[in-house]
């Protein structure tokens, strides 16, 4: 069984249905792409495989490390490894040096953390801070699975380069599943296989990544289901 | 700044304060102030029976204590007392109000005027502690001269069953004032006013109140920032409710009597979001341990109250 394996996994947030019968699969120390248009469903994924209550599996299941996590509760989840940064994370009244104290006894030194340590968790963090502060949080847990969100979201290129080099560096061989829209973090990453995901399902899987973000830069997502790599037909 | 040893008062219920002097500090007890101090009489009513004078005349690098502890059940306490912190002195502060056990029944009244001179600059911090069946009614005036800088904290970490609380701050020109109030209540029934008048060209005042009702409690707070003069004023009011049986009434009000001053205000009252716990939870921590961490976060780092020869069973 592969490291992460997601089977016919379908969800619903308030009675809506999301997620539709999806599949995937993650190797051990493999670096994921998962590619889509907004609303396709993606960000729901990183909330249900992180655990949160309101994302409700109705069919399916998820197995981590070949422990079946489909009911698991969200910190034991991150117990196992399992860390999400987060597009739009949450503003706290908690210093981000207490938080960080509070979530793991390792030390995360960081170029440009110094100046936010100790300040509000997101409250007044531009883009590329808020990026820093979950990249920081997420490298001090030390996880086996890391889900990035919309890395590329509201950062400059040399900030994106940055960070994804120090995701790189610090999370050296772990597994990795990059979700993103824009495609941007691509190049930084060179996944071993992309994903597209529309209405909900992943139509699409391939080790050519670059074939599949050129049909997608070239004809946008609509036109996945004509390309020669589309394999869910 | 001076180099000064801590200086101590400490009164226990009714008794005469125990106190250790230093050089460019005077403490004495209010009554003793009173007869001494001709000038100082403008800011009692009436000549106080107990209660601390603090009159700090020189910069004092160490912080100035003083203590006000009932000890033994049913014990009346009325306490005036004058903080003065004379031109261009800086200084740091701590006041502790404190009842040894929570059965003491103590009926506590507390006035409390802190007079700023013109550009001293003071950290002060308020500790209260009080057992649940005490009965405690505290006003404070805070005056601040021309230029005077002063921080203020107030902490309540053990709330009495009835609990009143009144400030009123006047800031003369150029004045800052960084006035905060955190309640954590276990029950109680508290009403809780601050009113900050912004008197001076250019002067700043801030008026953050954090509130969290944990159980069986009410708190009806009223925050008033009125301007008279070109100032800028702040009012920050955040409530948490847990459990049953819990309100909090937040009242923020301007009023502003100048076309050059600016005044704002935010307000929320609610419980934990289930965004900010999930995330938490994401970060490996139990539902427990995100509640700790956001209310500690809101109260601010914890200060354990001591004082010397007490031995306080907080």
């Amino acid at each position: 069984m592969s490291y992460l394996s997601i089977k016919d996994l379908s969800t619903e947030i308030d009675g809506k249905g999301i997620l539709n019968k999806l599949n995937l699969n993650i190797e051990k120390g493999e670096t994921h792409v998962l590619l889509g248009p907004n609303a396709s469903g993606k960000s729901t994924l990183l909330y249900t495989l992180m655990g949160f209550p309101d994302y409700k599996v109705k069919e399916g299941s998820i197995t981590f490390d070949d422990k079946d996590i489909t009911e698991l509760e969200i910190e034991d989840r991150s117990k196992l490894g399992i860390a999400g940064v987060y597009q739009n994370p949450p503003a706290i009244n908690v210093k981000l040096s207490k938080l960080l104290e509070k979530i793991s006894d390792k030390k995360v030194e960081l170029q440009g953390i110094e100046g936010l340590l100790d300040r509000e968790v997101n409250v007044g963090f531009s883009g590329g801070e808020r990026k820093l502060s979950e990249v920081v949080q997420v490298i001090s847990l030390d996880p086996n699975f890391i889900i990035l969100d919309e890395l590329d979201a509201g950062l400059d290129v040399v900030n994106l380069e940055k960070l994804s080099n120090l995701i790189k560096e610090e999370l050296s061989g772990k597994t990795i599943l990059l979700i993103t829209h824009r495609g941007r973090a691509l190049k930084f990453f060179e996944p071993d296989y992309a994903h597209v995901m529309m209405d909900g399902q992943i139509i699409c899987s391939s080790k050519n990544w670059k074939k599949i973000w050129q049909t997608i830069e070239e004809d946008g997502y609509e036109k996945c289901k004509n390309c020669e790599l589309y394999t869910n037909r | 700044m001076k180099n000064a040893k801590t200086v101590n008062y400490t009164q226990i219920d009714n008794q005469a304060a125990t106190i250790v002097d230093e050089k460019d500090v005077v403490i004495l007890n209010s009554s003793q102030a009173y007869d001494n101090y001709d000038w100082c009489r403008e800011w009692y009513d009436e000549k106080p029976e107990e209660g601390y004078f603090v009159w700090v005349k020189k910069s004092c690098s160490e912080t100035i204590n003083t203590n006000v502890v009932v000890s033994s059940p049913s014990i009346t306490q009325n306490a005036k007392n004058l903080v003065v912190i004379d031109e261009g002195v800086e200084t740091k502060m701590q006041h502790n109000f404190v009842a040894k056990n929570n059965d003491l029944l103590a009926n506590h009244t507390g006035t409390t005027k802190v007079v700023v001179k013109q550009g001293a600059k003071i950290e002060i911090n308020h500790n209260l502690a009080w057992g649940n069946q005490d009965t405690v009614e505290s006003s404070m005036d805070l005056i601040l001269d021309k230029g005077a800088d002063v921080v203020f904290s107030q902490r309540c970490q053990k709330v009495p069953k009835v609990f009143k609380l009144k400030h009123t701050n006047h800031l003369d020109d150029n004045a800052n004032l960084d006035f905060v109030t955190t309640i954590l209540a276990d029950g109680g029934n508290i009403e809780m006013s601050d009113f900050t008048y912004l008197n001076g060209k250019k002067c700043k005042g801030l008026s953050t109140t954090r509130m969290i009702a944990r159980k069986d409690t009410v708190i009806d707070s009223e925050t008033q920032m009125i301007a008279a003069s070109s100032g800028t004023g702040h009012i920050d009011c955040m409530g948490l409710l847990f459990g049953k049986e819990c309100s909090i009434k937040a009242i923020p009000e301007l009023i502003n009597n100048d076309k050059e001053a600016s005044l704002t205000h935010e307000a929320s009252v609610g419980k934990i979001s289930d965004e900010i716990l999930n995330y938490l939870r994401s970060r490996g921590l139990t539902e427990e341990e995100s509640i700790k961490l956001i209310i500690d976060g809101f109260l601010g780092d914890e200060e354990k109250i001591t004082i010397e020869g007490v031995e306080l069973a907080l």
